[in-house]
């Protein structure tokens, strides 16, 4: 009989082990995250589509002078107002041979934002949360602003990065595929 | 009286629409949660269970802790994920990032990794992202097929390149941390 209850407590220490783990990252996220999609969703709304429309035309223009708008500014502005995946809507400003770099940068920018602007891309919160409740945890919350920040900080630069990468690669595979 | 009437009556309305927008923001805030969050969150926590309930948690944790703990093996990490072979089967869902993250995430509550290996891990354990879904993504930008054909394979190639480099500038902006 004793190795029953063993059995079953073991059983059920698996599953009390999951709740735990859930009650306290519903707890110690979940009402942050609400309140702050809230807000961004309101700011979103007072912006309008019609001025972030405009702002795409603008951004999509040829030109290395446009580079840091094709690949920085906008794709930063999509993932925000439009967020994940609505976002790559705003690539069809964009002269053909720039939209797989402006994807790949856009793309690119739904997760760093995470620790901030939650509302980007709620469905993969834990790509961020995962190691920052891990890091509240360890090193306490202070450690997970300053992640959050310099999270969003290096993501600006990788995704500019992203796009001009990008971007030769697609104009070195067009001259092949076209040859 | 009437020009305060009129005053009143603009008011009146910004006020409402303002509260209005508010209240439509916070449902789709609640809903968000609702429909994605919370469901994924439930996943993630039987995964959890069966990981720690059964120790097997430890067991992959202490195999992900030597990759994780050196700025090397954070590259060979970014470096495996972002093959073109492997990055589109690892991109649904962002559900293997999500997982590997949490995992490393346990690491860092128990201070077996330094907080400085936090920002590059983020990185490396996602030169995959979006991968499996360039041709929607394209789609959506209203791209010819043509485009496509190229595009696929640039933005896959550029991540073998961009993923470690993304490593290296996280590793270089967490000295200080």
């Amino acid at each position: 009989m004793d190795w029953l209850v063993q059995l079953a407590q073991g059983f059920i220490g698996i599953f009390q082990a999951g709740a735990e783990w859930w009650w306290a990252v519903f707890v110690g996220i979940v009402p942050l995250v609400v309140v702050l999609m809230t807000a961004f969703n309101a700011v979103i709304a007072w912006i309008g589509h019609e001025r972030i429309e405009n702002f795409g035309k603008f951004a999509s223009q040829e030109g290395l002078i446009y580079l840091p708008f094709r690949y920085l500014l906008l794709p930063v502005v999509s993932v925000f107002v439009l967020t994940n995946p609505m976002a790559y809507t705003m690539g069809r400003f964009l002269p053909e041979k720039y939209k797989p770099a402006f994807y790949d940068a856009a793309v690119s920018f739904v997760h760093p934002p995470l620790g901030i602007l939650p509302h980007v891309n709620p469905g993969e919160l834990f790509v961020w949360a995962g190691i920052a409740t891990g890091v509240a945890t360890g090193y306490g919350d202070t450690a997970v602003t300053d992640l959050a920040v310099r999270y969003l900080l290096v993501g600006l630069v990788v995704i500019l990065i992203r796009g001009i990468v990008t971007e030769r690669l697609t104009a070195m595979m067009w001259k092949k595929a076209s040859a | 009286m009437e020009a305060l009437n009129s005053f009143l009556t603009r008011f009146g309305r910004i006020m409402g629409g303002l509260v209005g927008t508010m209240f439509q923001s916070g449902r789709e805030a609640v809903d968000q949660v609702w429909k994605n969050i919370l469901p994924f969150l439930a996943f993630v926590a039987v995964i959890v269970g069966i990981m720690n309930g059964t120790g097997l948690g430890t067991w992959i944790a202490t195999l992900l802790a030597p990759l994780a703990g050196s700025i090397w093996g954070l590259l060979a990490l970014s470096l495996i994920i972002g093959l073109p072979v492997l990055s589109p089967l690892l991109g649904p869902g962002a559900v293997i990032a999500q997982i590997i993250g949490t995992l490393l995430g346990t690491l860092f509550a128990n201070k077996t990794l330094p907080l400085s290996a936090a920002l590059p891990a983020l990185f490396a354990i996602n030169p995959q992202v979006g991968c499996d879904f360039i041709p929607v993504g394209l789609a959506l930008g209203e791209a010819e097929p043509e485009t496509v054909e190229v595009g696929v394979p640039a933005v896959l190639f550029s991540r073998m390149i961009t993923g470690p480099i993304a490593v290296i500038l996280a590793f270089l902006a967490s000295l200080g941390m």
